[in-house]
């Protein structure tokens, strides 16, 4: 496995638009979270009704919640280092290179399936350190690994992100295409129909694929507004769904790269 | 089946060891496709290959050199890197690469990128990846594709050179010239049916013939069947053709025969047929 790693690291080692993107969005992990503690520290301070309904999200241990749901809107970005590392080997045709050079099928597309873990422990590790420096910023004294879950989440949803990338890329084997569908099924497609699901079908929407992970890091703000009007949230079924769901991005990316003409 | 055309059917050969072994066929007759699926990047709708008595694995392929269609790299790396990820696939040390690349010819260029290389170049580069781990069996496909003059001879001259040390090829391509020289095996293809098969010499007959004309030509026919040593005899109702083995028309006796016999001729011609020419009649 090291050495199949090694490979792609040979691959990807020179390759200057998967580094500045990375490094944009590494830095973009900070800057939004940087966006959102402006706009909470320039609250009205002093009226109190305010003060009593915001809190300080910044604060051990609701940073770990509010950094993890900060830096989960920029989730498309880890698909769209995927599909880049994908499309890539099929515009340079080296997908089939690779084959005809020795590597199985199997071999070729595990590594992009251990691609999409490496990334999504790159980005989680970012969030960590974001989290730890607001909160160490905001006060040191109350620091504690309760809450600590949601960074797990984060994980979970990096990890279903980027194999969903996965498996669009190898459906779709253009970058162009594969990165427009992405995009409108992430941002736009899935929470259309979420937002119909559950208002007619009793909240079922929620469990689509991508929407699942979403709801695992919910608003961490205005809680008490929000849970008059939602129906409380199944974690556990959200979980399990979230799972099954990254089981199957990967399985259908093993298989149809196995099973394809290349 | 390769979506609604069947670009294969039913094509079965086996290739000796150590022979250059050439498919032949024209544009869009399956050359590709077939080496496509026992490098297992197409998948046949049925049918089976085996290497060296073997079911083909990945493990086969690390050892055999192969160059299918395209040469396919990483554009953003230079020559050398991409070698290098080629190597590492194939479980072989770098030592070979600069070895390989001196093969080629370009070892100069082994820094600059991929993307600034001619087309000559990366045809050039993928014959080096090819001959990375000095693999017993190498596959080429249409191997000279996009070289100039020089590059092509090189080239021609590289396999033999492989050949001469003891190495399988085999090569595909649709330049009969170009497999006349250099292979020792030829298998045509059309349309996805395999035609004939078998050693060069064999499939790709050279003849010679010799058109003969007289005045009176009954008489000459008569006097021509008098007389042995040719293949065949046609007759086109002006002149008469005789087949003979490559290089072995008698023009002299031929003269001679008719002379004695009371027939003087008026047209005697040598004519080699081309090879171009076999290779329509094999396909048409």
């Amino acid at each position: 496995m090291l050495q199949l790693l090694k490979i792609e690291w040979l691959k990807v080692k020179n390759y200057r638009t998967f580094w500045v993107l990375s490094i944009l969005y590494l830095v973009s992990i900070f800057g939004s979270n940087y966006i959102a503690w402006l706009v909470w520290d320039s609250r009205p301070k002093k009226n109190s009704d305010v003060n009593m309904l915001v809190g300080n999200p910044f604060k051990f241990p609701d940073v770990w919640h509010v950094v993890s749901y900060t830096s989960s809107f920029l989730m498309f970005m880890l698909g769209l280092l995927m599909i880049i590392s994908v499309t890539n080997e099929y515009s340079y045709k080296t997908h089939r290179q690779n084959i005809i050079d020795g590597w199985s099928r199997r071999q070729f597309v595990g590594v992009k399936v251990l691609l999409t873990f490496i990334i999504s422990i790159a980005a989680t590790i970012a969030v960590i350190l974001t989290a730890l420096a607001f909160g160490l910023f905001e006060d040191a004294s109350l620091f504690s690994f309760e809450k600590f879950e949601f960074i797990g989440y984060f994980f979970i949803q990096a990890l279903s992100y980027s194999a969903a990338a996965l498996l669009f890329s190898l459906l779709f084997k253009r970058s162009g295409i594969s990165i427009g569908v992405y995009f409108l099924y992430t941002l736009i497609l899935e929470n259309m129909l979420a937002g119909f699901l559950n208002r007619y079908f009793d909240n079922v929407g929620r469990y689509l694929p991508l929407e699942s992970t979403d709801n695992l890091i919910r608003i961490p703000v205005f809680k008490m507004i929000i849970n008059q009007f939602t129906a409380s949230y199944n974690t556990t079924l959200l979980l399990t769904m979230a799972l099954i769901y990254l089981a199957l991005y990967i399985f259908l990316s093993m298989r149809k790269f196995e099973t394809d003409d290349l | 089946m390769y979506g609604k055309i069947q670009a294969l059917n039913n094509v079965s050969f086996s290739i000796p060891p150590g022979s250059v072994f050439g498919i032949l066929g024209p544009n869009g007759s399956g050359k590709t496709t077939m080496l496509g699926i026992v490098m297992d990047v197409l998948k046949p709708t049925s049918g089976s290959y085996s290497f060296f008595g073997q079911p083909a694995t990945a493990e086969l392929r690390k050892n055999m050199g192969t160059l299918l269609e395209t040469p396919n790299f990483y554009h953003y790396l230079s020559g050398e890197r991409n070698l290098i990820i080629a190597a590492e696939i194939k479980g072989k040390g770098k030592d070979d690469i600069d070895n390989v690349l001196r093969r080629v010819n370009l070892f100069e260029r082994k820094d600059s990128r991929f993307s600034t290389y001619s087309l000559g170049m990366k045809q050039r580069l993928a014959i080096a990846s090819a001959l990375l781990g000095n693999p017993n069996v190498l596959v080429l496909d249409e191997p000279t594709n996009g070289l100039d003059p020089v590059g092509i001879a090189e080239i021609r001259d590289l396999i033999r050179a492989l050949s001469a040390e003891g190495k399988t090829i085999i090569m595909a391509s649709h330049l009969l010239d170009e497999v006349e020289k250099v292979c020792t095996h030829v298998a045509i293809l059309k349309k996805g049916n395999l035609l004939v098969d078998g050693a060069v010499d064999e499939v790709l007959v050279n003849e010679d013939i010799v058109e003969v004309g007289a005045m009176n030509l009954p008489q000459l026919i008569t006097v021509l069947q008098g007389m042995n040593g040719y293949t065949n005899m046609k007759n086109n109702g002006k002149l008469v053709q005789l087949f003979y083995a490559a290089t072995t028309a008698p023009l002299e006796s031929i003269n001679r025969h008719c002379f004695n016999q009371g027939v003087v001729l008026n047209h005697l011609q040598l004519k080699k047929k081309s090879l171009e020419a076999k290779f329509f009649e094999l396909t048409n």
